[in-house]
């Protein structure tokens, strides 16, 4: 008995080092998931905001990107935007937060790569965007790139993700017209 | 007499008010069993709604008049464990991974063209009969050549523009399951 419960005792310590190891130095996958829920969150915002507020959300946000950021953004049917560079992010959040009474961004699927050089990673991510007053959310597959600079993983580039494709090759198959 | 000791009055006193046909309904007649039925019960429930089972709302209108929005549905996900996905085949596609996901039907198989003429559905140029869409639609695309490991997936509804539409091809292994109930 005293030795099961030697085990059980050693293996919780061993556990709570593991724990204790992950919690004071996490890996870059954890990182950057902790980077990403911080992002969704300083994105995020409800009505009344004041413009003090507004100047220092996008200033924020501005501080997860790269200064040389590229960001192509293509949601059919909604946005179609391109974004070069730090300053321009944070004119377009400036713009957005003044004209919508409220956004909601989520990612509820993360799934990162990591080089083995640990320098650079790969999020390919869904992005759920509620916007205050709009009963469907927009939901899109994305692709962003993280990159390590002065131990900091800012974002060098936003593609999205073609989850479906409408392009194919074109064939000269006879077309019915009915 | 000596004085009885104060946790054997109250549990003395629980057992007295509590009747013995609730003990029965909660706990049943033996506690070590109903533990063991709630304990596998629990697993169950996890490994069926976890990787069996996964539950869905719908959200939007592309699906109408088969799925309402808001409507609460099951995706299968052993459903083609057996067989690959069939043509008319209600599924779900994952984006970056399950917890959102596209709910389509697979109008077209690989290998297969698709396209749209006058709001009809032609596959390898003959008309697809679609008695699930009652929506009226006039889109017309040019044809599409699916791969070996495409299907083309669209919703029932049809009456926006085609660019407001979540539609095209997917590969395979984005299909995860199979819609039910």
């Amino acid at each position: 008995m005293k030795t099961v419960f030697r085990f059980v005792l050693l293996a919780a310590l061993v556990a709570l080092g593991i724990w204790l190891w992950c919690v004071f130095f996490p890996g870059p996958e954890k990182i950057i998931r902790k980077r990403l829920t911080e992002l969704a969150r300083t994105a995020s915002f409800s009505s009344g905001e004041s413009d003090l507020a507004r100047l220092a959300a996008a200033q924020n946000l501005a501080g997860f990107f790269a200064t040389n950021v590229e960001v192509n953004i293509d949601v059919p049917g909604r946005v179609q935007h391109t974004f070069m560079g730090r300053d321009e992010i944070k004119e377009a959040v400036l713009g957005a937060r003044s004209t919508l009474s409220g956004l909601k961004v989520q990612f509820p699927d993360i799934n990162i790569t990591v080089t083995p050089d640990k320098q650079s990673a790969v999020a390919d991510l869904t992005v759920e965007v509620n916007i205050a007053g709009e009963r469907d959310s927009i939901v899109q597959e994305m692709k962003f790139t993280f990159q390590q600079t002065d131990g900091e993983w800012l974002i060098t580039r936003i593609e999205t993700v073609r989850t479906l494709s409408r392009t194919g090759r074109r064939t000269n198959f006879p077309v019915l017209s009915c | 007499m000596p004085a009885q000791n104060p946790v054997e009055q109250l549990n003395g006193r629980g057992r007295s008010q509590v009747p013995r046909w609730l003990r029965i309904v909660v706990i049943g007649r033996n506690p070590k069993v109903t533990l063991a039925r709630a304990a596998v019960l629990a697993i169950l429930c996890v490994v069926v709604f976890k990787f069996c089972l996964l539950h869905i709302r719908v959200e939007g209108i592309s699906m109408l008049p088969a799925y309402q929005d808001g409507s609460a549905h099951f995706v299968n996900r052993l459903a083609y464990l057996w067989h690959e996905p069939r043509r008319g085949d209600v599924v779900g596609i994952r984006l970056a991974g399950p917890h959102v996901m596209y709910l389509k039907r697979i109008i077209g198989l690989p290998g297969e063209t698709v396209a749209f003429v006058n709001g009809r559905v032609l596959i390898n140029g003959e008309v697809l009969d679609e008695p699930y869409e009652k929506l009226p639609s006039d889109w017309r695309l040019p044809p599409v050549k699916l791969g070996p490991d495409e299907y083309f997936v669209v919703g029932d509804n049809r009456t926006m523009p085609p660019e407001n539409h979540v539609f095209g091809k997917v590969e395979r292994d984005r299909i995860v399951g199979k819609t039910i109930l």
